[in-house]
């Protein structure tokens, strides 16, 4: 059986570790329930910080790999909260103290008629909150992620499930990262720089 | 796909226990007897509380029905696959409304006592209700309410019928027969409801007249149903039935309901509001006018801050909405809060105080008791869950991300 041929230059070669530094360690498997396995071996050896690259989603693999829930929800409320105050204050400043006038025998600011402003105010700075904070949260867009040196990081978009042991986890150690990958039924483990 | 080599998956025993059965068919006709005797020594006393008491109840309950019909529908046309295994409990809920039909004829010899436009001399010296007297006339009146229960009575046996046929085998045929009969079923219902509010609700103040009228009742009514569905299911949980079919995961689904539509009813109420509010006119603000006199003003405010900002506060976290003794307060208090809205919509008319007498409470055990009965007589002839259906799997799987 032949293997695919390794694109030079993308591997870290080990000579140059010393350089450059290491993003991590990644490792190809063969099915999700390998990844499940492999994702568990890194967990029971302190490794918290890793990522999967999966060409479909896989199921438990969040739990498995101990992904809190995101914190975007706050910040939607956030937005929300702010939109629906500022209303108010828009609505009430301006046609209560700034520009006092009558208008259809109306109150100079009732929460009858400010409450549709308040409602669509809500709703547009919680949206901008949701696309921003989800950007903000994901670093997203990025031009270059250090994974695509990873030489059959394309396989990850068709029939295998990457794991990425990464570098900036609590006691991480490339040499120790490997073993686990490979003992885990990893294949193809590399160490991959920045 | 032969319905013989599927394997369906049991993990619920889907009969209900026989004891279990009988020892809520004696509680439910206890109860409905009492009800009902009250009820009657009510009318015997020639109370003038009897009608107005009875016509709540009675919409009360049927509204949940009707949002039951509504949830079954909803599910058939989006293909749902979450929503499978508690289908056939509101699919039974549906299945009352025929039989409720009987329990509405009492409001029908009762209309003179109800409308004022079902009485002669009223409309004699009233130019307007005589300009309405077209429509707003009791021929008229009965047969629209007729045509709706016809409607409402042979989707509900439809689509249910349709159910059971799978229980011996789901094919794809029945899948789609399912969703290309909701999709008139939906319009139907739409229009319907609209009429049925129109009728029995918007009349009782036959000068006013409200476009959104019909939506406003409908959003009650979803809420009030998907409410009741959550809330049947949670019971049958701590019962031992569907432990394993209806599990956090399809509650956690059924709070986003209920969260969703709180604020499509918060949406609509206050659509009729504002409007009537921004326009002043004297014929529109009467009805809110006469719903903010006097004690019915704590009423108006219980329901601002009770059937939104309560339910919306509560069933917002994600962890409120699969922790189910939150679940089951939340659904049971918007239950209550629907009682409190059809009293604040109804009552107004025949009451000049707000308050509770003791015929409300023997019309709503006696009417409710009627229905939970045929509710639990029709629970019993097939399985508590459609098990044929080909999404029944997928909804065993389903979680939420």
């Amino acid at each position: 059986m032949k293997e695919p041929m390794v694109r030079t230059g993308t591997a870290a070669a080990p000579q140059t570790a010393e350089k450059v530094s290491i993003y991590g360690v990644v490792a190809e498997f063969e099915s999700p329930e390998a990844l499940l396995e492999g994702v568990r071996a890194a967990r029971a050896l302190g490794y918290d910080k890793m990522d999967a690259y999966t060409p479909f989603p896989v199921h438990g693999i969040d739990e498995a790999m101990g992904i809190r829930r995101s914190r975007l929800g706050w910040i939607v409320l956030g937005g929300g909260i702010i939109g629906a105050v500022a209303a108010v204050l828009l609505q009430w400043w301006t046609g209560a103290v700034a520009s006092p006038l009558v208008v259809g025998g109306k109150p100079l600011f009732a929460f009858e008629f400010g409450l549709p402003i308040i409602f669509e105010l809500a709703v547009l700075l919680a949206a901008f909150a949701a696309v921003l904070g989800m950007l903000a949260l994901n670093g997203l867009p990025r031009f270059y992620h250090p994974v695509f040196k990873y030489s059959r990081f394309d396989r990850a978009a068709d029939d295998r499930f990457l794991l990425a042991l990464e570098a900036n986890g609590a006691g991480f150690d490339a040499e120790q990262a490997a073993e686990i990958l490979k003992s885990a039924g990893g294949r193809h483990v590399e160490v991959v720089t920045e | 796909m032969s319905s013989a080599e599927r394997t369906v998956q049991v993990l619920d025993n889907y009969e209900m226990d026989a004891r279990l059965w009988r020892r809520g068919r004696n509680a439910l006709a206890l109860l409905a007897l009492g009800g009902w005797a009250v009820l009657a020594a009510g009318y015997s006393s020639g109370s003038a509380a009897f009608y107005p008491a009875y016509l709540l109840a009675f919409v009360y309950w049927l509204t949940i029905a009707l949002g039951a019909l509504f949830f079954v529908m909803l599910q058939h046309l989006s293909g749902a696959a979450w929503s499978v295994t508690s289908r056939r409990v509101a699919e039974t809920i549906a299945l009352v409304i025929p039989l409720s039909a009987v329990l509405f004829l009492p409001i029908v010899f009762g209309l003179p006592q109800l409308y004022e436009w079902a009485r002669p001399e009223v409309v004699a010296a009233d130019p307007v209700l005589q300009a309405k007297q077209s429509y707003l006339n009791p021929r008229g009146f009965t047969l629209r309410a007729a045509a709706c229960f016809l409607i409402w009575g042979l989707w509900a046996v439809i689509l249910y019928r349709n159910s059971v046929k799978q229980d011996d085998g789901g094919t794809l045929e029945l899948t789609r027969a399912a969703a290309k009969w909701s999709a008139p079923g939906m319009i139907l219902l739409a229009l319907t409801v609209s009429l049925a509010s129109f009728d029995w609700l918007m009349s009782l103040d036959p000068h006013w007249f409200s476009t959104v009228f019909g939506i406003y009742i409908w959003s009650g009514s979803g809420l009030a149903g998907f409410a009741a569905i959550t809330l049947v299911l949670l019971a049958f949980r701590r019962m031992g039935m569907l432990r394993a079919s209806v599990n956090h995961e399809h509650y956690h689904d059924l709070g986003k309901w209920l969260f969703a539509l709180t604020v499509f009813w918060a949406y609509i109420a206050f659509s009729q509001y504002m409007l009537i509010w921004y326009g002043n006119i004297p014929e529109e603000t009467a009805w809110y006018h006469e719903r903010t006199a006097g004690t019915w003003r704590s009423v108006a405010a219980l329901l601002v801050f009770g059937r939104f900002f309560v339910p919306f506060a509560v069933l917002m976290p994600r962890a409120a909405k699969r922790n189910l003794a939150v679940l089951a307060g939340a659904a049971a208090w918007i239950l209550l809060m629907q009682y409190v809205e059809l009293f604040w919509v109804i009552m107004p008319v025949f009451r000049t105080e707000a308050g509770l007498m003791w015929i409300d409470v023997a019309a709503v055990a006696a009417v409710g008791a009627t229905f939970a009965l045929a509710f639990w007589w029709l629970l019993r002839r097939h399985a508590l869950a459609p098990v044929g259906d080909l999404r029944f799997t997928k909804a065993l799987e389903f979680t939420n991300v």
